[in-house]
Parts: C-alpha cells; structure tokens; sequence
C-alpha cells in the first residue's frame, strides 16, 4: 500500500486550500486514488497563518491528519518554521524560494525551490502563484499525472481564467521536471 | 489535456464546419484575397485599407499590439479575420479592442459570436480588464452578437460614421467588463471558510 502525506502551508489569501483541492481532485477523481484533505485556518485567514493537510493512496484514507508530512510544500516564511521540523526523514521540501529561506533541515529532506512570484508576475497575475506551486508540485513529485491534475484544475478555477492558471501550472511544472532532471 | 489551443473546429448553425486558428505570416498571399473580395462598404469600417498587399504585410507581421489574431478557414479559403489587440504602454493598457471582419458568404450563421467568444476568453488570461467594440450602430447582427457576450453600450458618437451612399450612422462604443473573473478567483484563493475558519 502507497500512501503519501503532504501539507502545504502558507497565508491565508495564497489558495493553499485550492492548492489542496486541486491535488486531491486530482488524485482521487482523474486519478482512481484515495484522497482526503484537511483544512486549517488562522484566527482571520488573509495574511495569517493557513495549511492544508493532503492524503494520497492507494487504499481508503482511514486517518486524514497528518503529522509529519512526506512532501510539506511552503509559500511563507512562517509555514516553514512551523512545518518543517514535523516533516520526515528522507521527505520532501517544496518551497517558494523567494519567499523563504531555507535554514536546517530533517536529516535527508530533498528540497526543491521555485521562485513562483516572479513567476507568476511574469504571467500577469500574483494571484497565480498558488498554481504555480502546485504544477511545480507535480512536477517534482509525480504524485499525481500531469493530465489528471490540469484537468481538476480547469474543473477548479473560474470560467475565463483557465488559459492563464493553466499557463501557471505548466511554467510550474516545467521547472519542476528541469529540478529532478525528468526527460 | 488542452485549453484553447488551436486549431480549432466548429460546427456553425447552416451546418458548416470550419477551422479557426492562429494568424500566421504565412496567411499573407490568402489574407490579401480574402480582404480584397471584400465589398465596399464592409471595408468601409476598417481603420486602413486593406485591399493594398503592402497593409496586409505588415498586418500579418506587426503583432506586437495582438493579444490573439484569428483567422477562420472554410473550404481552403480565409473568410474571416478576428483580433484582439492593446496598446503597450499608457494608462489603457488593460483594455483590449476586438476587430472582427467575416465574409458576405458567411455572415448570418453565428459564425461572429464563435471568434468573439474566443476572444472574450482569450483577454483576461493576458491581463485585459476590459474589452472594447466599435460597431456602427446600423449593423444590428454585430450587435446582438456582442450583447449577447456580456457587452454593454457605453457611448454613442452620433453620425460618427458615413457608408457607402454617404449616409452618416451612429458609432456606438461597447464594452464588457472580464475582471470580475479574477475576483472569482480571488474568492477562491480567499483561504476562508465560515463553517471552518475563526
């Protein structure tokens, strides 16, 4: 049985939640996964603390929380000092690397940074940058395919704004595939 | 899985199927033909004069301004020319113009609404707020084609415009507002849930 635990965290306001969505329709829509997603928010969401806990696996989710994450994906400075210490040896770091800055890590965390701001500027919309991370998250971690995920990300985004998310998710995952040196 | 990528293949309502895809340089000879079979009084409404070889040369090569230019193939011929295009730099840069030209033979089967839908889809991902039409207030087609979009009226130019008996017409100014999209969007990134949070 293969089952992943992943949280992403960042501020309210950055679609940490629609990243979380996007992964979990992802799997288990497109996919023929099982997935579950846990949501947190801080005592006002925007500019305050927020994560999303992610389960992906084969067999039924019995437990959705999740402690110490396989893959933690990170968009704020605070989500890294608060999440990285609970990831597991030998995880996965993903991280927006123009907004933090990596310090120590768990012993044989692989981290893979993207700066998915400028990114995102670049494609006209900051607002995009959630989506980048999480085209830079399939890319790198292979979790879900990369048809499954853009088709729970066109079913997630509003009409009219496809085109550009969906620009977002491929500069994100062309990145990512370029880090592990995917064909 | 694709979004928008052309060509593309659409059914209009007499039941022809035509092809709708990106302008290319290669089009010049074709769009030179296609603008020339023109009559008159449609080319009346263009900003240049695009029976000249030498206007459709730098058409189809000076797109820096085109968000998205179109063009609609139907039996080996071009029969229709559709863009998008904004100013770079200044303080309308987020508003986008559409400039739609369909031949006679083509007119009447909803083959406008199919490329302005296009474009109307095409402006918010490359940051256009607003999308602007000028629409001689004669052409009740194009405009019922453009309400029916999302386009408002926002200002008429009385007897802005002669055709080709020399007959002055109102110029009427539409628009339609894409950014309320990203407010969607911006909802959905909002990180709240009032079941969840507080």
């Amino acid at each position: 049985m293969t089952r992943t635990e992943i949280r992403i965290g960042g501020l309210g306001g950055q679609g940490v939640i629609l990243s979380g969505i996007i992964l979990g329709k992802a799997a288990s829509i497109y996919d023929g996964l099982n997935a579950t997603l846990i949501q947190a928010f801080g005592p006002e969401a925007r500019g305050s603390a927020c994560s999303a806990q992610v389960t992906i696996a084969d067999d039924p989710v019995d437990y959705p929380y999740v402690l110490n994450p396989d893959i933690l994906v990170v968009m704020s400075p605070d989500a890294y000092t608060q999440f990285a210490p609970s990831l597991k040896p030998g995880g996965m770091l993903l991280y927006e690397e123009e907004l933090v800055h990596i310090k120590e890590l768990p012993e044989g965390v692989r981290a893979y940074g993207i700066g998915a701001t400028r990114i995102a500027e670049e494609l006209g919309r900051r607002l995009v940058l959630n989506i980048v991370m999480v085209g830079f998250f399939v890319g790198v971690t292979g979790i879900v395919s990369v048809g499954a995920a853009e088709k729970a990300l066109l079913s997630s985004v509003p009409k009219g704004t496809e085109s550009l998310n969906l620009n977002a998710f491929r500069r994100g995952f062309e990145h990512g595939r370029s880090l592990v040196g995917a064909a | 899985m694709e979004y928008e990528n052309f060509p593309q293949t659409e059914i209009l309502r007499d039941g022809r199927s035509i092809i709708v895809r990106e302008m290319t340089i290669r089009d010049e000879a074709r769009m030179v033909e296609f603008f020339q079979g023109l009559p008159l009084e449609d080319r009346l409404f263009l900003r240049n004069d695009v029976t000249k070889p030498e206007v459709v040369h730098r058409f189809v090569r000076e797109t820096e301004d085109l968000v998205l230019a179109l063009v609609v193939e139907f039996d080996g011929r071009i029969v229709a020319s559709a863009t998008i295009e904004r100013g770079l730099y200044g303080w309308t840069r987020h508003v986008g113009e559409v400039r739609l030209v369909v031949a006679r033979s083509m007119q009447r089967c909803g083959l406008a609404t199919v490329l302005l839908r296009h474009l109307v889809r095409a402006a918010p991902g490359e940051g256009i707020e607003i999308v602007k039409a000028f629409v001689a207030g004669s052409k009740g087609g194009a405009l019922r084609a453009l309400e029916s979009l999302g386009f408002n009226k926002e200002a008429t130019l009385r007897r802005h415009v002669k055709d080709v008996t020399g007959r002055k017409h109102d110029l009427l100014i539409l628009t339609n507002d894409v950014s309320h999209i990203w407010e969607k969007m911006e909802a959905l990134n909002s990180d709240f849930s009032p079941v969840l949070g507080g």
